[in-house]
């Protein structure tokens, strides 16, 4: 039986992986941003214990983490294995505040799109070759990355009028091998207003 | 809009709207689809409307006043969401609760299972049409309901679990209406069956509809009874099997087609696994504490705090001040009504958390929506909505 400290021991050797000693209970192995997507299709398909799925993205900002030495952000995955069940590892990739990409994993699992999507929205972190990086849980008008260290937690914004689902409608057909030739009335006339934000000034 | 398929065809599609306040949302979700007459060609969905920022609130509290805002998760089943987070925090510490402790959580975790299963199998008939089995299964839904109040106070939001123990004890007499719970849940369950099980009109909206294979289901990341009715025996009871789950007399219970039929019918028959554990986790009750003694962890009772010095700067320190988590970072899932409900907790050592993640089961169903509609009808989509059991509170936080 194979166990997760020896999947880490093959990360270590191939793709530079390196232990995180903050995360004492289980296996967190931090891998270099250009080495992920390898590393993460590494362990679903080819490793010994295979992880099939992805359970969790989680960004970090350490701007105020006690005595942290790094870089400012870091983005937290975590996977588990449905055909050894019960095993689990994290990986980690730190990300500078100079240089927020991150390589996207949505070619890999089918959930990444939605949990790139609202690490971006939260912390502001590019996954680039993302198909569609817009913002999930806040407001399509939302200015900021509401849980940076920075953001303050009473600020206010004015939000008014409704995500615009069409465009995203027809990236969607255009996946399913539609072609849009006529745009719906409603992208064409207000499509410009939308963008400026309904309020003014 | 105007679009050609994939032949060259021209295609005249309609956008409509379904949603935010829609009666089947069941809460707040818009998705936008393009119709073919009836046929849904594609579908986009859009969330967020009840994010309240539940990451960035408990960054600003003490560790023990997350609990209350786990309520707010999934609120069809308050207390697992207080268990899953006081067990993650526990297993930072590294501390085992009390074997009474023990026990009493699985009860109130498995009758708040059964609960939110009732309510999803009910809304989802509602959604249909039929109002008979939602009365049939608001029922034991009310008796456990009643449990709730007197164990906790509350109805809705119970925040009855603490870090290392419970906020209470149980009342006496908490057995025998657990009891004549399960009694008349049972009964629900035989009522239920009888409405569900072949009824042609049911059948029709629910057999084949929404259907997803197990690669793509695993895929998406999907946990809890919508996995594993894609024949995925995924429990995290078993696979990772805590507070003595494994000791237990149950079956993980699978489907085979995946499909709102069998969503709705794993749910059922986890009903009836719940009550078994529930039933033996009945005989196992024994006196003896719930809480862990430690002044650290778990706040000192009034009692202590009123005669004893220790216990007074104890009771002290730990409300003004917070506990104080081991300095590190750690990932615990439980297994919850709709899936695995997971918390990525980073502590910085203080008295307050210095961030926590949650990994709603919900998302990652909900995340999938347009696969399971797209080439369905509109009206379906109603049907694989609410066999989802999208809870707009933890999707959203």
């Amino acid at each position: 039986m194979v166990n997760v400290d020896e999947i880490f021991s093959v990360l270590e050797e191939k793709f530079g992986a390196t232990k995180e000693s903050k995360d004492k209970w289980t296996v967190t192995a931090i891998v270099p941003a250009a080495y992920l997507h390898n590393a993460v299709q590494f362990l679903r398909d080819e490793s010994a214990i295979k992880f099939e799925m992805l359970v969790d993205i989680a960004g970090v900002d350490y701007l105020t983490y006690p005595n942290h030495e790094g870089p400012r952000f870091a983005v937290d995955y975590a996977f588990k294995s449905m055909s050894t069940p019960g095993a689990r590892i994290r990986l980690k990739v730190q990300v500078p505040e100079a240089d927020l990409n991150v390589p996207t994993l949505t070619d890999l699992y089918a959930n990444a799109n939605w949990y790139e999507r609202e690490v971006f929205d939260q912390f502001g972190i590019v996954f680039t070759g993302h198909p569609d990086l817009r913002r999930l849980l806040n407001h399509v008008e939302f200015v900021g990355h509401p849980l940076r260290k920075d953001y303050p937690a009473q600020k206010r914004q004015w939000l008014s009028t409704n995500d615009y689902l069409l465009p995203a409608l027809e990236k969607r057909l255009e996946v399913l091998g539609y072609r849009v030739v006529q745009r719906s009335k409603e992208v064409e006339t207000v499509d410009h207003e939308f963008l400026e934000g309904s309020i003014k000034e | 809009m105007i679009v050609l398929d994939h032949r060259g065809k021209r295609q005249s599609l309609m956008p409509l709207n379904v949603g935010p306040s829609h009666p089947a949302t069941h809460g707040c979700l818009r998705f936008l689809t393009a119709l073919d007459g009836e046929t849904i060609v594609a579908s986009v969905e859009e969330i967020g409307y009840l994010h309240r920022g539940f990451e960035k609130m408990v960054e600003r509290g003490t560790w023990q006043q997350v609990v209350p805002y786990t309520d707010r998760l999934n609120y069809c089943s308050a207390i697992m969401n207080n268990i899953a987070y006081c067990r993650a925090v526990e297993n930072m510490f590294g501390v085992e609760i009390t074997e009474r402790c023990k026990v009493l959580r699985v009860i109130v975790n498995e009758l708040s299972r059964i609960n939110d299963h009732f309510v999803c199998v009910a809304a989802a008939f509602q959604d249909l049409g039929g109002t008979t089995p939602f009365m049939y299964a608001f029922n034991p839904r009310e008796e456990i309901m009643c449990i709730w109040e007197k164990l906790t106070g509350a109805r809705l939001t119970n925040s009855y679990s603490r870090i290392g123990g419970l906020a209470r004890d149980s009342y006496d007499g908490f057995e025998q209406d657990v009891l004549a719970a399960l009694d008349s849940t049972e009964k629900a369950l035989k009522d239920l069956h009888a409405c569900l099980d072949r009824n042609r009109i049911f059948l029709d909206r629910t057999v084949g509809i929404g259907k997803i294979s197990a690669e793509k289901a695993i895929s998406y990341g999907w946990t809890g009874p919508c996995l594993r009715a894609c024949g995925v025996a995924s429990d995290l009871r078993k696979d990772e099997p805590y507070y003595d789950y494994e000791t237990y007399d149950w079956e993980v219970v699978v489907g085979t087609q995946g499909d709102c039929n069998d969503r709705l019918q794993v749910r059922l028959a986890e009903i009836e696994e719940s009550m078994k554990i529930v039933r033996q986790a009945l005989k196992r009750l024994t006196p003896g504490p719930i809480d862990i003694v430690d002044p650290r962890i778990r706040v000192p009772s009034h009692k202590l705090a009123y005669q004893d010095m220790e216990g007074l700067i104890g009771r002290f320190k730990s409300v003004y001040e917070g506990i104080r988590v081991p300095e590190g970072e750690y990932y615990c899932g439980s297994e919850c009504a709709n899936g695995e409900l997971g918390f990525t907790i980073i502590s910085g050592g203080s008295g307050h958390p210095y961030r926590i993640k949650v990994r709603p089961p919900c998302l990652t169903q909900f995340a999938a929506f347009h696969e399971l509609v797209e080439g369905g009808q509109l009206a379906d989509s109603m049907a694989v909505l609410s066999g989802l059991n999208i809870i707009a509170g933890e999707l959203d936080r």
